[in-house]
């Protein structure tokens, strides 16, 4: 049980600007679940990377079972039994998933031998009860069935070592229970598991040891047995983490926003919005709690003007704003941070400057007469980055390469330097680490204490709870009900989410 | 063995060394494909640098092919840094030369030369435009792939040019040949240098390349269309207006296709006829992609593509080495660039196998 199946050691890796890892020490032994736990950017994916073949060490060795391996791509790193799960699957959609698990397969020459492959998906499928069928097509499973054909994948490489990197990030709360019984079913076959995570619940309920990073360096390795929740998020942060967040007193003004039986389609035609109403008001959070797909990604769509409302109207101010342009609706006032960041918030190509002036750039001082002025440009990002204390490597490097935090925070710090009356935040804190998390739920409610009007868009019924003031329940695109927070009760939402109790009469 | 690493970043100075040594492994091969034709490779060579950049006349011709692509290319830059893949600069360029055509041809000849040169000029632009427009329309009203609609609209200007050289544009008294009657001394761009074909439209490029520098640099609409192109959503997001800044972008890169097109008759060849070079137009997609769409970088490499032309004539005509060897020179000059593109993407180690 004690044997030591990996080694790292003094693994250190230079990015240009970064020291992505700093003198690391890291050990599996065989059979234990082993988590790797860090904020974004505390170095823990490159370390795998680098365990993967992917990356290669400036400096330190690896051991594997006591002996000195050079890992040059991920063809070596299977063939010491060392297999990774990436975050984001390395999976052909429109293939099957018997095609997927041939493909770069070193013992198939021209001629693929799909009995024999089908054969083994469908032991190794029975064997972990995974029900999967090997012809099915990738884009036909969901996330937590394509994850596990990435697990078969690696078992039928006869993978010893499994690396997870974030493996829960995309998965519902179900479908992790399940994951973990798998890695928990691995373990009895002699596996050994590097998870990483940055979730401490999730962490404290599976791993065996724990090494945590940060800032490229190990902060120390620790039995589960002998800390806490707490405990950890310290040494991750680096400073005592607030699991709940003080609040002022409510002092709630005037209605900012009406949305009066407002109707609207999804892309597929269907309708996502059914007559849907309430009201946000100034100094408060009103929270829309709800499962994902209710309709609450096209009500932010229809509200902030990049969708049509075919009925109903959005009143903000008195004004009527229903189905203006998204200029217009944010030239009055209301601001909007999208649920995907990358693909909707920033441009990840172009650098902080480029990205903060989105929403000032066609204004003075940045703008005159149609020229831009890049030094005022420049110095608006800066003055963003001071206030929202952002860490960019540097300030002409395209956004891409930030942390998802920094990217969240210059996306906030952008929408509120434009003093909004309303600012509509979806998913504000999803896959943000501790810090970036309580960073950008303070933001919210200062801003709320500013008399800001906050629509607060979450899947995420801890953080709905935790800074909300009104609770509206969103259920196949009405609002069931509308709850103050002083009568918020779990139960009672989980079951207002999942549709139960006529809607509000 | 060969390691491919992802690398992040790039450094200016590799930046810089990666074009130089990927044309020089280009020529190396161009040596062997010429040690085929029984010559040395390094006489050609020198013949080359020489039929290019030898003597004033050489040189002159080598910018004179050099026009037409620094005026394309400041224009394609334009629509490829709004991510809309204009392929159809060869269609406009046509265009644009008939549109100027239609000027030169019915304008009485003792009209003011600078009124008519700038009523040619005008007419070209706004033909390309109006012929780069019509799949901008298209896009922006129905999304339809650009790629497909400003390629397959070079034909149909291929055969308008056709139709009017066989049919009423033909000069009566041309024998036969589908040939326009020749331009009126008021509609040729003037000669900057006696004894050479320089003609004004270099003056017309550098102003190009300058006002497209300025526009993608340090306007509004610069960024408006980079924003577009890296990221549409965030681009609807802002409330970017995407139908009128693909107008606008497809207008100038079509508009200065067609006023290569307009200058090349104008300034060189003094008629409309079938064979007016429009692939400059695809020549000049090469030269923006290879300049990172940087307008002042393609009009250094146009020149480069100029000389490889003017180079080629001369070769064939000094040494008696088949045309097709230039050709196949520039081919594999390209093939070694586009192939060091790989290198700004990854960190490429030789290691030898330690285990």
């Amino acid at each position: 049980m004690d044997e030591i199946i990996v080694q790292a050691k003094g693994i250190t890796k230079y990015f240009p600007g970064v020291l992505a890892n700093n003198h690391i020490d890291f050990e599996l032994k065989k059979g234990e679940i082993h988590t790797l736990l860090g904020e974004n950017g505390a170095g823990k994916s490159t370390l795998m990377n680098i365990l993967d073949g992917i990356y290669h060490p400036d400096e330190g060795e690896i051991y594997i079972k006591g002996k000195k391996v050079h890992i040059q791509n991920p063809f070596d790193a299977m063939a010491n039994s060392i297999g990774m799960i990436h975050q984001h699957f390395m999976l052909v959609d429109t293939l099957t998933v018997l095609e997927n698990v041939a493909l770069g397969l070193k013992s198939q020459g021209l001629y693929i031998d799909k009995k024999e492959i089908s054969k083994q998906i469908e032991t190794i499928s029975k064997k972990y009860h995974f029900n999967i069928n090997p012809y099915s097509k990738i884009w036909q499973l969901s996330v937590g069935e394509q994850q596990r054909v990435e697990i078969i994948k690696t078992l039928f490489r006869k993978a010893e070592i499994l690396i997870l990197d974030e493996p829960t990030a995309v998965l519902t709360p179900q479908e992790s229970e399940d994951l973990f019984k798998i890695l928990n079913q691995l373990l009895k076959e002699g596996k050994s598991i590097i998870f990483i995570s940055h979730k401490l619940d999730e962490v404290m309920e599976i791993s065996d040891r724990i090494t945590v990073l940060r800032k490229g360096k190990v902060v120390g390795t620790v039995h589960k047995k002998d800390v806490t929740k707490g405990y950890l998020a310290k040494m991750m942060v680096g400073r005592e983490v607030l699991f709940s967040l003080e609040r002022k007193p409510l002092k709630r003004r005037g209605e900012v926003l009406k949305v009066k039986e407002l109707e609207a389609y999804n892309d597929k035609g269907f309708k996502a919005l059914k007559k849907i109403s309430f009201s946000v008001f100034g100094g408060e959070i009103f929270g829309i709690a709800g499962i994902s797909g209710n309709g609450q990604k096209i009500l932010a769509q229809t509200i902030t003007g990049l969708r049509r409302a075919t009925r109903g109207k959005t009143i903000l101010n008195d004004a009527d704003i229903t189905n203006a342009s998204p200029k217009v609706i944010a030239n009055k006032g209301v601001n909007y941070i999208p649920p995907d960041r990358l693909k909707v918030g920033l441009i990840p190509n172009l650098d902080t400057t480029e990205n903060a002036i989105l929403r000032s750039y066609d204004r003075e001082p940045i703008t005159k007469r149609n020229f831009i002025d890049h030094q005022k440009a420049a110095e608006y990002a800066k003055s963003l980055i001071r206030k929202f204390n952002i860490m960019v490597p540097r300030i002409d490097a395209p956004v891409k390469l930030l942390s998802g935090g920094n990217m969240q925070k210059l996306l906030l710090a952008r929408e509120i330097a434009e003093r909004p009356k309303l600012l509509i935040a979806v998913h504000p804190t999803r896959g943000l680490d501790v810090g970036a998390t309580e960073f950008i739920r303070k933001q919210l409610l200062k801003e709320r204490d500013n008399g800001l009007a906050v629509l607060l868009i979450s899947e995420d019924l801890d953080e709905i709870l935790m800074v909300s003031d009104r609770i509206g329940v969103i259920y196949e695109g009405q609002i069931m009900k509308v709850i103050n927070i002083e009568d918020a009760e779990r139960n009672k939402i989980g079951l207002l989410m999942a549709g139960v109790n006529s809607p509000k009469n | 063995m060969l390691l491919f690493e992802k690398r992040e970043t790039v450094s200016t100075k590799l930046k810089a060394a990666i074009p130089l040594v990927s044309v020089f492994l280009g020529l190396v091969t161009g040596a062997i494909a010429i040690l085929f034709t029984r010559t040395n490779p390094i006489i050609v060579y020198q013949a080359l640098v020489k039929g290019a950049f030898g003597s004033v006349y050489t040189f002159s011709e080598t910018l004179v092919a050099a026009i037409p692509l620094i005026l394309i290319s400041a224009g394609l830059i334009v629509a490829f840094r709004m991510n809309f893949w204009n392929i159809g600069a060869y269609g406009q360029y046509i265009i644009g030369a008939i549109f100027g055509s239609f000027f030169a041809l019915n304008m009485p000849a003792t009209m003011s030369r600078p009124l008519l040169l700038t009523i040619i000029c005008l007419a070209g632009f706004l033909g390309g435009a109006l012929w780069g427009l019509i799949p901008a329309a298209l896009k922006a009203f129905w999304e339809v792939n650009e790629v497909i609609t400003t390629l397959l609209l070079n034909y149909v200007a291929l055969y308008i040019l056709k139709y009017l050289m066989y049919g009423p544009w033909r000069n009566p008294e041309s024998h036969g040949f589908p040939l326009s009657k020749p331009f009126e001394l008021n509609a040729q761009l003037p000669r900057l240098l006696p004894r050479t074909r320089i003609h004004f439209g270099i003056i017309l490029g550098i102003i190009a390349v300058i006002i497209v520098y300025i526009i993608i640099k340090k306007t509004k609409f610069g960024y408006e269309i980079r924003v577009i192109g890296e990221n549409k959503r965030a681009a609807r997001y802002a409330g970017i207006n995407i139908t009128k800044n693909i107008f606008i972008a497809m207008a100038i890169s079509g508009g200065l296709a067609g006023l290569a097109g307009l200058a090349q008759l104008s300034g060189v060849i003094h008629m409309l006829q079938i064979e007016i070079n429009p692939g400059y137009g695809y020549t000049a997609i090469v030269v923006a992609w290879l300049a990172s769409l940087n307008p002042i970088i393609a009009m250094l490499i146009s020149v480069a593509f100029g000389g490889l032309e003017a180079g080629g004539y001369q070769i064939q005509m000094a040494i008696r080495v088949p045309f097709g060897i230039v050709g196949t020179i520039e081919s594999a000059v390209l093939f070694f660039l586009l192939g060091g593109e790989i290198l700004k993407k990854y960190r490429i180690k030789l290691r030898r196998n330690i285990l």
